[in-house]
């Protein structure tokens, strides 16, 4: 694996924000350094929602707010000294299953990614149980990369 | 009303004081509006209604006013028709809320998927002239099974080696239920032990009522698990232990033996009842506060139980 490509897992949160600066930190001034954003996408609940119509544009809503989201992340790195063609975002849509941290674990073993990149909530232990923690998944089950998980 | 659905009305309306020919309803939109002795009229057939459903809980009965007590009067069979009504709203779990929805549509998916199997209500989604998405439910024919434990009037310990492995592997194979809804992406969303009945004829379990659900989580079946070990602390300490009821000090019970999210209920139930095997309790104990690894699967929670349900039938 090579530590230089970095792959860094956002979901348009301010934890994945505080990711993206630590990161664009400690990445400032590194030598042959890729960086690969990556958003994993999952439609929101259909159930939750009156009608097809309301569904829809919860969608795009959530779209235009990754959208901006990306371009914003992307700008902090190359602020920070990145190369622009350094810099690639890319967006893989997930459902139920597998989870969030198997898609992101799917992509970093394809794309040979050495290190990891990944903000954290800071849930409690009653939250992790019933909601699941992607950063928590991510350091247990992680292969052949550096995780560096963001409070 | 037309003459052909007030035939039917003679025919079938019951007993009780009903009040005769109310209004016809196809669209069920504005569900307050419909009373008893209203006439549903959803895909081909004529439901009369005789009420609201209502949920009686802590002493208290809440009316449930789209949710009706019908006569399918095609057939005179009691129905329950659940009518569509959307709506979002917090959930309190301990010191965590919740959002949760309300699913007209998810739970109509999951009669679908459970059309026959016995482990679950019965019904049929029906759209009405509204569109809205009418959950047509049969009676199930048995009763709430903590209500059936609470009157085993036996001491626990009796309890506990004559009965409960009988419980428990009929709970497993209602857990393992859960786990083919899992299985097909679907949660069941509202686990509490006031869901799940017992057949009269078969004594075998069947869960009811699948129209809560949540947004997506990381842990998808973690609200269903969770509901899981509540009913199994239910059903092994035969009824709920809270902390005022039993002697803390004598029993060395501290806030790591009670339930995570509930911390005045013991979940370390060996320590109430000493006979009660180790590894079974060691399921238990995944549900307390002191627990770091918690069961994220259906199996993986059966996979712990199975080898204590051996032990029990051995003892």
């Amino acid at each position: 694996m090579d530590f230089k490509n970095i792959l860094i897992s956002v979901d348009a949160s301010d934890n994945a924000l505080r990711a993206v600066d630590y990161a664009a930190t400690i990445l400032a001034g590194a030598q042959g350094v890729r960086v690969t954003l990556l958003f994993i996408e999952r439609a929101p609940n259909r159930d939750k929602f009156e009608n097809e119509d309301a569904w829809l544009n919860q969608c795009r809503l959530d779209h235009d707010r990754v959208f901006d989201f990306l371009t914003k992340a992307r700008s902090v790195l190359v602020a920070a000294g990145l190369p622009a063609e350094a810099v690639s975002e890319r967006t893989v849509l997930c459902s139920a299953e597998p989870s969030i941290a198997q898609t992101i674990l799917d992509v970093q073993q394809e794309g040979g990614y050495g290190t990891l990149v990944v903000g954290r909530r800071g849930l409690t232990k009653g939250e992790e149980f019933l909601f699941g923690s992607v950063s928590s998944k991510l350091v247990h089950n992680a292969k052949n990369c550096a995780v560096w998980v963001v409070q | 009303m037309p003459e052909s659905v007030r035939a039917l009305v003679e025919r079938f309306k019951p007993a009780v004081s009903v009040r005769p020919y109310g209004a016809v309803f196809t669209n069920t939109s504005e569900f307050m509006n419909i009373g008893y002795g209203d006439v549903i009229d959803l895909g081909g057939k004529h439901y009369l209604v005789l009420g609201d459903e209502s949920e009686r809980r802590f002493g208290m009965e809440d009316p449930k006013f789209w949710v009706k007590r019908c006569i399918e009067m095609e057939c005179g069979q009691y129905r329950i028709l659940k009518l569509e009504f959307q709506e979002s709203f917090d959930q309190h779990i301990g010191p965590l809320t919740i959002t949760c929805h309300r699913s007209a549509a998810k739970e109509a998916r999951i009669l679908r998927l459970v059309a026959g199997d016995p482990r679950f209500m019965q019904g049929q989604g029906v759209k009405d002239s509204g569109g809205n998405m009418v959950r047509v439910l049969e009676r199930v024919a048995g009763r709430r099974l903590d209500l059936n434990i609470e009157d085993i009037h036996t001491s626990h310990r009796e309890y506990f080696f004559d009965v409960y492995p009988g419980i428990l592997e009929r709970y497993m194979a209602a857990c393992q239920a859960i786990h083919h809804l899992h299985q097909h992406g679907e949660t069941h969303g509202d686990i509490r032990r006031d869901h799940l009945y017992v057949d009269h004829k078969t004594g075998d379990y069947c869960w009811i009522d699948f129209d809560y659900g949540y947004d997506s989580v990381e842990n998808p079946f973690g609200l269903d698990l969770f509901g899981l070990g509540n009913i199994l602390s239910f059903i092994s300490g035969k009824g709920v232990h809270a902390i005022q009821d039993v002697d803390t000090a004598a029993l060395s019970i501290t806030e790591d033996d009670c339930a995570l999210f509930f911390r005045h209920r013991v979940v370390n139930l060996k320590k109430i009842f000493p006979y009660i095997p180790e590894d079974l309790n060691r399921v238990f104990m995944h549900y307390s506060a002191a627990s770091e690894v918690f069961y994220e699967t259906v199996p993986e929670l059966l996979a712990d139980l199975e080898p204590c349900l051996d032990h029990l039938r051995r003892a």
